[in-house]
């Protein structure tokens, strides 16, 4: 609101012409070529691909962005390499998930309190 | 046939023979080459004798130590391995001739160009010899002087002042900045080839940079050809956009040139990234901006245009930041805008490298793209060099109104690696002592707010400017929030305890009306025993508070005041800005608990501009109000007590209303007012003549402002000891007019006249920190003035100032 | 700085003859082994150091340089003692010692590993020297110890890809997410991470929306790890999504896992 350059594009850059190319029993070649390659795939074998984009906002600069608007072209593909589904993921689709903060317990310790302070005098220039 | 060897040593004969593939010419010929190769060698000879090769070699004696005599400036252990010939190894001329040109060559990098190296042998009882190199170093050999040549626009002084390196003069024993160093040469090139850029010559260009050694004056000679070309003005300004539902139009408010300026190379540039940024924003994620520059020599013109076209559909497969030996991962990828899967946009990854400069933790940034898993893809690598960020500052300083200052801090400004700052600093000084801790996460709770708390703890002994002295300890939490580039918002709770005293002792008499100090106070003379005529010293003669003072030091004051402050801030560097403006709007409001109720609220604005080189000029206003609420009168320690900070030439606490009824000296009698206004108008500049590294700059100065409304109590019966509601007491005076009773009232003298001051001073950007000296002589004060024979002091003034020291 | 230094009030160093005398290999060595003993790494080194140089191409200098490695090792130089180890295997590819020298190396890179956090360069070097040791000296009695340390070093180069997975999980940003989490499927899969990994795809695939590829991720991490805290999380997500774990078997996450 504040002219503040908040609302940024991430992920894939989504224009209709060129998704709407994209028809059943084209191949995964011509996919490729039209659409580039995809955010992520979900096979090993490459039969779906999913091209992930977000419209983020963030109304003040110390804001967290805010999702506005998230789309996900999905295509499948059959055994020959086939398009054989396409589907589309909105906003509406994602569940809202606040995720867990327990994670697997790493290496490496905390360097204390004093011995950060000192450790970096020591080595003023 | 059969090869003799004669004169081997060390080196035994089989050795020797197997460099002698076989008895023809030729092989003979390679095997002498092969032996004099190996260096162990001072002479080989080949005959042939009766049928028989006969090989005369002479040994070269081994070396038994390598020593240096002279070197002061290098010490011999740097110097050993820089030599090839090594102790046990074997002497040989030719390798000691290297080595003479090699230490040459060091001395002539650390800047002594001039010193001489000989070398000589001794010979020892073992048969062995030691090899002993003899330096004369010499006087510094910097670089002498540095001339330009075909600079009509600018003067070479002005040029050199741009550049790191430096010409010798008397300051050489201290500096290192005027040794001959060609990296740092070519880095004062790009300097100035971006200055010339700036200010309009497109076509400037470096034709010539030589550096020659004077043997007669000891030193380099440098000397920089330029072909500064016309300085060009843009003719006109257009944005072309091959993508097709983009208006040009709407673009151009990014640009920041129009038709008649200067060129300039920076501005440019800003333009495209704000074209850039536009053009993103509307989802062409790829796209950017392309400047091209179609000059007219003859009118020295150029027409600028900025074409937009489409990039390259190119999307970043990865981060991977390394080097961060003490940063930790996520502080250096949070300042990134975008983010891996997401378009590359070099825009948004130079600010990222700004932003990552800025932060102060690192020696180096340097972004670079490779090559991703698919031609589509590229992987972002973020190089960086942490750099130590603690800090450990001791001080000296003196100002006139804390008197000699000393202060040791700790602080971590990259604490853990988490980006956090801390500091711990203690102030010791002849009027003030104190502690304080602060502590601040840049990022809290993942947001781009910081948030952090100060803890301090601070005694203020009293001085000639104010009659008490004072304890306070609290803490305050903060919080720093940015709304956009420019304008961010601050909010704040501070709580704390303050507690003012009055010394009564022998040499601080300043409460011995009330309680007399026998052997001290003269008296107690009252209504009822006046003093003998002529007297000079009574109880208030000696010095006495102020009543309304004595009222604050009843109790003690607990202040819980919320408050928020608004800045808005373009400067172009915050040390020493040139250009820009800063303007902050503070409010605060006491009364959330605690016995304080008053709402304080400050304003600032401060405007620097360039007026021509290196002359900047400043303009600053500043304004302040405070009024109770609740029934409750802001008192003495509520208002604003402004001195030098206001108008420079007058002493703290000198301006503003002052309890006048004592008739007598009014120095420490400053009440402070409830209203106030500033402006200030100044010119800093270099003082020509001064070579630049001695970082000393002038300023000449005008100050204006005034300081009015006591809306405190006027009646202090407690403070006395008299039953409340007393009236209000006549001061007594003697016949010489000195006081000798404290009434119970105060005669507030509270004038709304305007002060002013011209005056000049001096900035040191010195070792120990910046040091100012200003002087200034007001020219408009509130005098001195007698009323009904009763003397009311006005305002006090104090011309010179100074005060330095203290960590930046 | 160099103001101190300018005015040094010594003037030049001054020589006198000093005889140096030539003491046998052994001697030195021995001198060598007396300071490790008395745990003085730098002087040992350094006298190691003598033995290399002045008796080159000879078994000493080849023994001093494994002895070189060794005290900076033990004098916690590991930069030094890393260099050394190197040197050696470059020159003697193939001694007795060569497997202790791989050895020292990598525990030279093994023991400056820092936390997840922060580059992970060490971590990586460490795993590469330690699969040189496994490779070339196979009944060498180091490679017990390497196996096991190479896998806690991988284990840290899983825990920093989940780190930064779990950043741009925080900030929404799922591609990236699913891309670093399936790097630590695909590269880490042996490590304790690859649980959670596991785990944090059916997250941002629940956030997409893309829901048989949650329901596919919790299955396999049911599949693999049953009593797994991670999988109960994941069942009561699905759960709460009103789906429950199928695995769809042509998703990679199952082929994946059943290739391993």
């Amino acid at each position: 609101c504040m002219g503040y350059d908040g609302d940024v594009y991430r992920g894939y850059v989504i224009d209709d012409k060129t998704m709407s190319q994209i028809k059943m029993g084209s191949s995964a070649e011509q996919t490729l070529v039209v659409l580039g390659t995809p955010s992520t795939t979900s096979t090993v074998g490459g039969d779906a691909w999913y091209y992930i984009s977000q419209k983020t906002e963030r109304k003040l600069a110390f804001m967290q962005p805010t999702i506005t608007d998230q789309r996900i072209f999905a295509v499948y593909f059959d055994k020959n390499k086939k398009v054989q589904r396409i589907a589309n993921y909105g906003l509406e689709d994602g569940k809202v998930i606040n995720f867990l903060d327990r994670t697997t317990p790493t290496a490496g310790g905390e360097t204390s309190f004093l011995k950060n302070m000192m450790q970096n005098l020591l080595r003023f220039s | 046939q059969q090869i003799v060897v004669q004169g081997s040593q060390r080196v035994d004969a089989e050795t020797i023979r197997s460099y002698f593939g076989g008895t023809d010419e030729g092989r003979i010929n390679q095997a002498v080459k092969d032996l004099y190769a190996t260096g162990l060698f001072a002479d080989v000879k080949v005959r042939r004798e009766g049928g028989r090769i006969v090989v005369a070699v002479v040994e070269n004696s081994i070396i038994n130590r390598v020593a240096f005599e002279g070197n002061s400036k290098i010490k011999s252990d740097s110097l050993i391995p820089e030599v090839q010939s090594k102790s046990r190894g074997a002497y040989n001329p030719a390798t000691v001739q290297a080595d003479i040109e090699r230490i040459k060559d060091l001395y002539r990098r650390a800047g002594r160009g001039a010193a001489t190296v000989s070398s000589r042998t001794v010979a020892l009882p073992n048969g062995r010899l030691d090899v002993v190199f003899t330096i004369a170093e010499g006087g510094k050999t910097g670089v002498r002087d540095i001339e330009f040549t075909g600079n009509h626009a600018y003067s070479s002084y002005r040029l050199r002042n741009l550049m790191q390196t430096t010409e010798m003069n008397w300051l050489s024993f201290f500096k290192n900045t005027d040794v001959y160093d060609p990296d740092k040469i070519s880095a004062d090139l790009e300097i100035i080839r971006r200055f010339y850029l700036k200010n309009g010559y497109a076509d400037f260009r470096i034709v010539s940079n030589d550096a020659r050694y004077d043997e007669a004056r000891e030193g380099w000679i440098i000397t920089i050809g330029v072909d500064e070309g016309a300085q060009y003005r843009v003719s006109s300004v257009n944005v072309e956009s091959r993508i097709a539902d983009i208006d040009p139009a709407v673009l151009r408010s990014n640009v920041r040139l129009k038709e008649g300026d200067v060129y300039n190379g920076d501005l440019v540039e800003k333009s495209v990234e704000g074209i850039t940024r536009e053009v993103a924003r509307k989802g062409y994620a790829f796209s950017s901006a392309r400047p091209r520059g179609d000059r007219n020599p003859a009118a020295q013109t150029i027409a600028l245009s900025f074409v937009v076209e489409e990039g390259p559909r190119v999307y970043i497969e990865r981060i991977v930041v390394k080097g961060n030996t003490r940063t930790r991962d996520y502080v250096i990828r949070r300042e990134f805008d975008i983010g891996e899967g997401d378009a590359y946009n070099r825009v948004l990854i130079e600010r990222a490298e700004r932003r990552l400069n800025n932060l102060g933790f690192f020696k180096k940034v340097r972004i670079t793209n490779e090559p991703g898993s698919s031609p589509d893809r590229v992987v972002v690598v973020v190089d960086v060099e942490d750099q130590p960020t603690g800090s450990f500052g001791i001080s000296g300083g003196y100002s006139t109104t804390d008197g000699v200052i000393g202060e040791v801090s700790v602080s971590e400004s990259n604490f853990q690696g988490r980006g956090q700052f801390v500091r711990v600093a203690t102030t010791l000084g002849q009027r003030t002592r104190g502690i304080d801790f602060s502590f601040t996460e840049p990022y809290f709770m993942g947001y781009r707010m910081s948030a952090g708390f100060d803890l301090f703890a601070k005694q203020t002994l009293n001085s000639v400017y104010s009659v008490y002295e004072s304890r306070t300890f609290g803490g305050a939490l903060r919080a720093g929030i940015p709304i956009t580039d420019e304008i961010s918002l601050g909010v704040r709770y501070s709580l704390y305890y303050t507690k003012i005293s009055i010394p009564n002792d022998i040499n601080r008499p300043y409460n011995d009306c009330v309680f007399p100090i026998p052997g001290i106070t003269p008296g107690p003379y009252n209504a009822g025993n006046p003093p003998p005529p002529g007297t000079v010293l009574t109880c208030v003669s000696n010095g006495e508070a102020s009543v309304a003072i004595k009222d604050a030091a009843l109790r003690a004051r607990t202040i819980s005041m919320p408050g928020y402050s608004l800045i808005y801030n373009t400067l172009d560097n915050a040390k020493n800005p040139t250009s820009g403006a800063y303007a902050e709007l503070r409010q605060d409001v006491a009364g959330l608990g605690g016995n304080a109720r008053f709402v304080k609220s400050t304003g600032e604005i401060r405007y620097y501009y360039p007026i021509f080189e290196d002359v900047v000029g400043f303009v600053k206003l500043q304004g302040g109000n405070l009024f109770g609420f609740g029934g409750n009168k802001p008192g003495v320690l509520d208002n604003f007590n402004l001195g030098p900070s206001l108008v420079r030439g007058f002493a703290p606490g000198g301006i503003g209303p002052r309890d006048v009824s004592s008739g007598l000296d009014n120095r420490s009698a400053g009440l402070g007012g409830t209203t106030y206004f500033g402006a200030t108008a100044e010119v800093q500049f270099p003082i020509y003549g001064l070579p630049k590294e001695v970082g000393m700059k002038g300023a000449l100065f005008v100050d204006a402002g005034t300081l009015y409304g006591y809306k405190g109590k006027t009646e202090f019966n407690q403070a006395l000891f008299l039953p409340p509601g007393t009236p209000c007491q006549p001061t007594l005076f003697t016949s010489t007019g000195v006081a000798y009773t404290q009434s119970n009232c105060i005669n507030v003298r509270d004038e709304h006249k305007i002060r002013a001051s011209v005056g000049a001073s001096i900035i040191w950007a010195s070792p120990l920190g910046p040091i100012r000296f200003d002087y200034a002589i007001p020219f408009s004060k509130v005098k001195d003035q007698y009323v009904g024979g009763v003397y009311q002091g006005g305002d006090v003034t104090q011309y010179f100032r100074f005060s330095g020291g203290g960590t930046f | 700085c160099s103001t101190i230094e300018s005015f040094n009030p010594f003037g030049g160093e001054k020589y006198e003859t000093k005889l140096l005398a030539d003491e046998p290999a052994e001697d030195i060595y021995d001198q060598g082994l007396v300071r490790l003993q008395k745990r003085d790494h730098d002087g040992a080194a350094k006298k190691f150091g003598e033995l290399e140089k002045q008796f080159p191409f000879s078994q000493w200098s080849r023994k001093g340089l494994i002895m070189i490695a060794y005290s900076n090792y033990e004098g916690q130089k590991y930069d030094e003692a890393l260099s050394a180890a190197k040197r050696y295997v470059g020159l003697y590819p193939s001694t007795p010692e060569t497997p202790y020298a791989y050895y020292l190396a990598g525990m030279s890179m093994y023991n400056q590993i820092p936390d997840i956090t922060r580059d992970q360069e060490r971590a990586e070097e460490a795993v590469k020297i330690f699969s040189q040791l496994i490779e070339k000296f196979p009944k060498s009695e180091y490679v017990e110890e390497a196996k096991y340390k190479m896998n806690v070093a991988r284990d840290q180069l899983a825990g920093k890809e989940m780190s930064v997975g779990r950043f741009y999980l925080g900030r929404k940003n799922y591609t990236a997410a699913i891309n670093r989490f399936r790097e630590v499927l695909g590269k880490y899969q042996t490590t304790r991470h690859a649980e959670e990994a596991l785990y944090r795809l059916t997250e941002a695939y629940l956030a997409l929306g893309i829901t048989n590829e949650a329901q596919t991720a919790a299955a396999v991490l049911g599949h693999n790890y049953p009593d797994g805290q991670w999988y109960k999380d994941a069942y009561t997500l699905l759960a709460g999504g009103g789906l429950s774990p199928a695995e769809s078997q042509g998703s990679w996450i199952s082929r994946l896992f059943r290739r391993a």
